[in-house]
């Protein structure tokens, strides 16, 4: 059982490294949280007006974070199945299992959610600033994870990188601007997974805390995203022999 | 010369008894059908319509046939990477598979290879470390174990995909044209590899296009339309 959880741990650690070794990733990793956080304050506040939204100033800039963390983990959970998938189905044949295979991949996908976080929320704190800081990084954290399911769900379905990474940013765009605070709250909107944690994100803008039921709803809907992705890294992976 | 004459014929010996060992892999009426297309324009096209192949220990047999008549599809199912639509296989201990092409992670280095197909087939690390050193020493590539896979040349990254199979000696080895890329000395060697390792019992399935490595071989099967006809 430990000899398992550390197997699965080694081979996370690879599969992280994996995308931390690519530059162009790490220069992404920086410039989409600053560029969104920076640009969300203004642009974000003009396009939610343009929609018949309200959302503007910290708030704005909030919310911003949170859609750097959802874009950049969607795109890495999309690339973490479509790129991979032979050579993960390779290491599940040779005796990993696709069970194994999939927990290190979900760990590796945790931690890259994590550091993606841990950099939007650190623009956000340097450019903006944020009154309810926990709240603002627990709802930045929630994002990233919602949207390592849609990614990998993506990249089960869609196996091109074009047609893959267009598929999530345009799951990004229908969310992000039908989301809270954007073109409103009825609708689609009440069908997006970030909705609650968007909620979260701008009330903490605001420099207000949220309702435990928010924070339930997001709970629940982490944990069907995780397992979302789970099950995707896992069909990835398994053998196709009875 | 002597001594060649005595390997020669141990080599004969163990060869004359792979007809009477057991089978490491048993094939059986294999179909598979692929449907192209949209409709009105979808269409089938079966690939394998009923073949069969053996495999015993202390064998060495080729799988040759036309490009696109179904070797790669054929093997792929074997190993369990594609999934059949009809027929059984069957197989018998440790399974070792070296694609056509390369699987590996770009970023990821020769030696972390190593380490993590060594934790698929649970080698502790006291069995790993001279198995990979034994490879790397075997196959001449040494001097690449720190560079990462997009460092490599095709010749270098075919010889890790190569040893990454043999890693845990399995008792089934299944090369899917492992030699594209090999320079002619390399090449040699990965005969002289096959052979010494079908000496020692292990049972190997090499899928080629190539009728020139007939001699090489035990055993021959020739895909031709869907099904295998042993030559």
């Amino acid at each position: 059982m430990s000899g398992d959880v550390s197997g699965i741990a080694l081979s996370g650690s690879d599969f992280l490294r994996e995308h931390l070794r690519a530059r162009l990733t790490l220069i992404l990793l920086i410039a989409i949280p600053a560029l969104f956080v920076i640009a969300s304050a203004s642009v974000l506040g003009e396009f939610a007006a343009a929609l018949g939204g309200s959302v503007a100033g910290d708030s704005a800039s909030a919310l911003g974070a949170g859609w750097a963390a959802a874009f950049l983990a969607g795109a890495l959970g999309f690339f973490q199945v479509s790129s991979s998938r032979e050579a993960d189905r390779r290491l599940a044949l040779a005796g990993m299992g696709a069970g194994r295979v999939a927990a290190a991949r979900i760990s590796a996908s945790i931690v890259l959610g994590l550091l993606i976080s841990v950099v939007a929320f650190l623009t956000l704190l340097l450019t903006a600033g944020v009154d309810h800081p926990a709240h603002a990084f627990a709802a930045i954290v929630i994002f990233a994870l919602i949207y390592i399911g849609i990614g990998t769900l993506v990249g089960s379905f869609v196996s091109g990188g074009l047609e893959g990474s267009l598929t999530v940013a345009f799951i990004f765009l229908i969310d992000a601007f039908s989301g809270p605070g954007m073109s409103g709250s009825g609708g689609v909107a009440q069908l997006m997974p970030t909705r609650k944690a968007a909620d979260v994100l701008i009330d903490a803008g605001a420099g207000q805390g949220s309702p435990s039921g928010d924070w339930v709803a997001i709970g629940l809907t982490t944990i069907a995203a995780l397992l979302l992705a789970a099950t995707a890294f896992w069909l990835s992976a398994r053998p196709r022999s009875a | 010369m002597d001594r060649d004459r005595t390997q020669a014929s141990t080599a004969e010996r163990i060869r004359a008894g792979a007809a009477e060992s057991t089978p490491v892999l048993q094939v059986e009426a294999i179909e598979k059908s692929f449907h192209r297309g949209v409709p009105p324009r979808r269409r089938r096209i079966e690939v394998l319509k009923g073949a069969s192949l053996e495999v015993r220990r202390g064998e060495l047999v080729g799988l040759v046939g036309e490009n696109g008549s179904g070797k790669s599809t054929l093997m792929k199912i074997v190993v369990g990477l594609l999934e059949r639509d009809r027929g059984t296989v069957e197989r018998d201990g440790k399974l070792g598979y070296c694609p056509q092409i390369p699987l590996l992670w770009e970023k990821l280095t020769v030696e972390e290879h190593f380490e993590l197909f060594a934790r698929a087939y649970e080698l502790a690390a006291r069995e790993a470390q001279p198995a990979a050193e034994r490879l790397l020493e075997e196959l001449q590539f040494k001097r690449y174990r720190g560079y990462r896979i997009e460092e490599l040349s095709g010749g270098t990254r075919q010889k890790l995909n190569l040893a990454l199979a043999l890693m845990h000696e399995p008792d089934l080895l299944l090369l899917d044209e492992p030699y594209s890329g090999f320079d002619w000395e390399t090449y040699l060697r990965f005969w002289e590899m096959s052979e010494r390792r079908r000496d020692q019992g292990m049972g190997i399935l090499i899928v080629s296009h190539f009728l020139s490595e007939r001699e090489r071989l035990d055993r021959i099967y020739e895909l031709l339309d869907g099904r295998c006809r042993e030559t």
